[in-house]
């Protein structure tokens, strides 16, 4: 071992008990910035699987302007060669076809302004997780023309339950009236607010009947193998569509609130991450300045004696190495133990389940770590604390000898 | 035969200023002094008389307020922080009243310490250091740190440290202060050994009579002036 290098691992095990306190406060930081990461990225990726999982999927392609500006005239007919042709493409789960209109939904007590959705119940089951969400009766069947399932807080507006008949009002595609009885078949309850106050699903059959639309329907929309794996499937899927004719839209471009919200969750993590940099960073150059300013007649021997400047600068930064070393080594096998620990049982909120339905987020967060983000954290700790060093180093190194010497 | 000096001094003054009341007070008066090649000096006088003003000056480690040293016709004030480091590390060993060993360091490290800045190879060095702290008695103390050691055997390993790396000139600060006599007189027979033997300078700041009738060469300062 270099000299230097012996010189300032000796000196971190000079004073154990404050480099013990240093490296413990790099341990907690490090392991508290990956912990705070998972946590995070947990409920955002929660938060994104539950919102494309519920009713808006991972891609969506319409006729052009449905998404801006929705209505009948903009369906898509034909829509099975389409669902085939990206069934096919490697990277897609699944692709269904589904009506989306704006209606009214009336009760002999009430009615209330409502989206209502023609499906296919066997289809969509596999890019939904509706069916599950059901709190009363059951979800849709495949015949179930004259049924419809709607929303929890639909219902209790309605003041309808499961077998009570609910009249849907809307303009056919021909300009027509459009009006029709269903009978409740099951009420739903998604935890998200928007969805439950105003959702209702009828069967595609249904729709384009109610609707007058033939064999058209509004939408098809599309769920990947992985959320990673979407805007790459977009750029596949516009390559097989004309798109003068449809568009193609991630959930990014369908829902920007909820996009924008995740960036801003992410800025605000990097925030508190950099806030835990600052108090480690203070931590281990508390100890390193400490351990100079102690060292000073020390310092000032090494000087006389012929040791450069450039080589008291390495020392001290090597003692500073070496606390950031341990405490990154040993921060990381505690964070990634926390992150293994509850990405396996979970952490429980709910006691503030509610809350965290409206943000499409369960009661049961799952912290989840990708490699990059651990290998950066544990890198920028590392450097973090090598960097904290320079200011004690060069003021060790420009001591002058003879008054360093001369310090008790 | 004379030989050449190996330390001129010219017109040499060091003034302190009191930081809060600015009272000047002259630690050096207008020295002017030859050193020889393998001179065996003592720079004697009361305390306050300037005598480790003088060796720090002598030493790279405190700047004159005017005046020059020169070390091998080298001036001393043209050389930046790094370049007198490097001087030191070469031509000039320090043994300090208070031993200043390295307290991190076991005794065989600190020894070696000047040598291994200086890059003698590590196989060299260790042959050296082992047979000369044998010839010490200190060769069982190897692997102790110095607050595991006495005050003489510190000032021992703080001898073998000055002159392992072969510097021309070993300058020794009240080197017997804190030893008793015996350990004082002892000590101060192996640095006369090696300076006869390795062909070292050496410049002792003294108030011990003792050393001052073993130096070949007695130079007497009081209030910053040669008497």
């Amino acid at each position: 071992m270099n000299t230097f290098t012996k010189i300032g691992w000796r000196n971190i095990t000079r004073n154990i008990y404050r480099s013990s306190i240093t490296i413990a406060a790099v341990a907690v930081g490090l392991a508290s910035l990956i912990f705070l990461k998972s946590f995070i990225d947990g409920a955002d990726r929660q938060m994104v699987e539950n919102y494309t999982d519920l009713l808006i999927g991972h891609i969506q392609i319409h006729k052009a302007g449905f998404q801006k500006n929705m209505g009948l005239e903009k369906s898509i007919s034909g829509p099975e060669a389409l669902i085939s042709s990206f069934k096919s493409t490697p990277g897609i789960r699944y692709a269904v076809a589904r009506i989306k209109d704006f209606a009214l939904a009336s009760s002999p007590e009430s009615s209330s302004g409502i989206m209502l959705f023609g499906i296919d119940p066997t289809a969509e089951t596999k890019i939904s997780i509706l069916h599950k969400r059901i709190r009363q009766g059951r979800f849709l069947e495949k015949d179930d023309d004259d049924k419809i399932v709607i929303g929890r807080s639909l219902a209790d507006h309605l003041k309808v339950a499961t077998g009570d008949k609910v009249v849907l009002m809307s303009q056919g595609a021909d300009g027509s009236m459009a009006a029709a009885a269903y009978e409740v078949c099951g009420i739903v309850e998604a935890g998200a607010e928007e969805i439950d106050k105003g959702l209702a699903l009828i069967t595609l059959k249904a729709a384009q009947e109610l609707l007058v639309m033939g064999n058209k329907v509004s939408e098809i929309v599309v769920k990947a193998d992985s959320l990673e794996k979407i805007d790459d499937i977009k750029e596949i899927l516009k390559s097989k569509v004309n798109t003068n004719k449809f568009e193609v839209l991630t959930w990014k471009e369908i829902s920007p609130m909820t996009y924008q919200w995740l960036q801003f969750d992410q800025v605000f993590t990097g925030l508190i991450l950099f806030i835990v940099l600052l108090v480690v960073a203070a931590g281990i150059l508390n100890t390193v300045l400490m351990g100079v300013l102690e060292r000073t007649r020390e310092f000032g021997i090494m000087l006389a004696l012929g040791t450069k400047p450039s080589q008291i600068t390495k020392m001290v930064t090597m003692e500073s190495l070496f606390l950031g070393l341990f405490g990154v080594l040993i921060g990381s096998v505690a964070g990634l133990g926390l992150v293994i620990f509850f990405g396996k049982i979970g952490i429980n909120l709910s006691a503030i389940s509610s809350a965290l339905n409206s943000f499409y987020i369960g009661s049961v967060i799952y912290p989840r770590l990708d490699a990059m983000s651990f290998c950066l954290y544990a890198a920028i700790v590392l450097l973090v604390s090598m960097l904290v060093s320079i200011f004690p180093a060069k003021k060790a190194s420009r001591l002058s000898p003879i008054e360093a010497i001369r310090h008790i | 035969m004379q030989r050449p000096y190996i330390i001129t001094i010219n017109n040499l003054s060091k003034v302190y200023t009191e930081k809060y009341s600015n009272i000047q007070y002259k630690a050096l008066d207008n020295i002017n002094l030859n050193i020889e090649e393998g001179d065996f000096t003592a720079i004697a006088g009361p305390s306050g008389s300037g005598k480790t003003t003088l060796l720090n000056i002598i030493g790279a480690l405190d700047k004159p307020t005017s005046g020059e040293v020169m070390i091998e016709n080298t001036p001393l004030s043209t050389l930046t922080a790094t370049e007198s480091a490097q001087l030191r590390l070469k031509n000039i060993g320090f043994v300090f009243q208070a031993y200043n060993l390295i307290p991190t360091l076991n005794s065989l490290e600190n020894a070696e310490y000047v040598a291994l800045l200086q890059g003698v190879p590590q196989n060299r060095r260790r042959n050296e250091i082992l047979q000369i702290l044998k010839e010490l008695r200190l060769d069982n103390l190897a692997n102790r740190k110095p607050s595991e050691l006495s005050a003489g055997q510190q000032q021992r390993v703080a001898v073998v440290r000055a002159i392992l790396g072969r510097p021309k000139i070993v300058l020794a600060d009240e080197p017997t202060a804190n030893l008793d006599s015996k350990t004082g007189a002892e000590l101060i027979e192996l640095m006369k050994t090696m300076s006869q033997n390795l062909g070292i300078t050496f410049i002792f700041a003294t108030h011990d009579k003792m050393v001052m009738e073993k130096a070949k060469t007695l130079i007497q300062l009081h209030d910053g002036k040669i008497i």
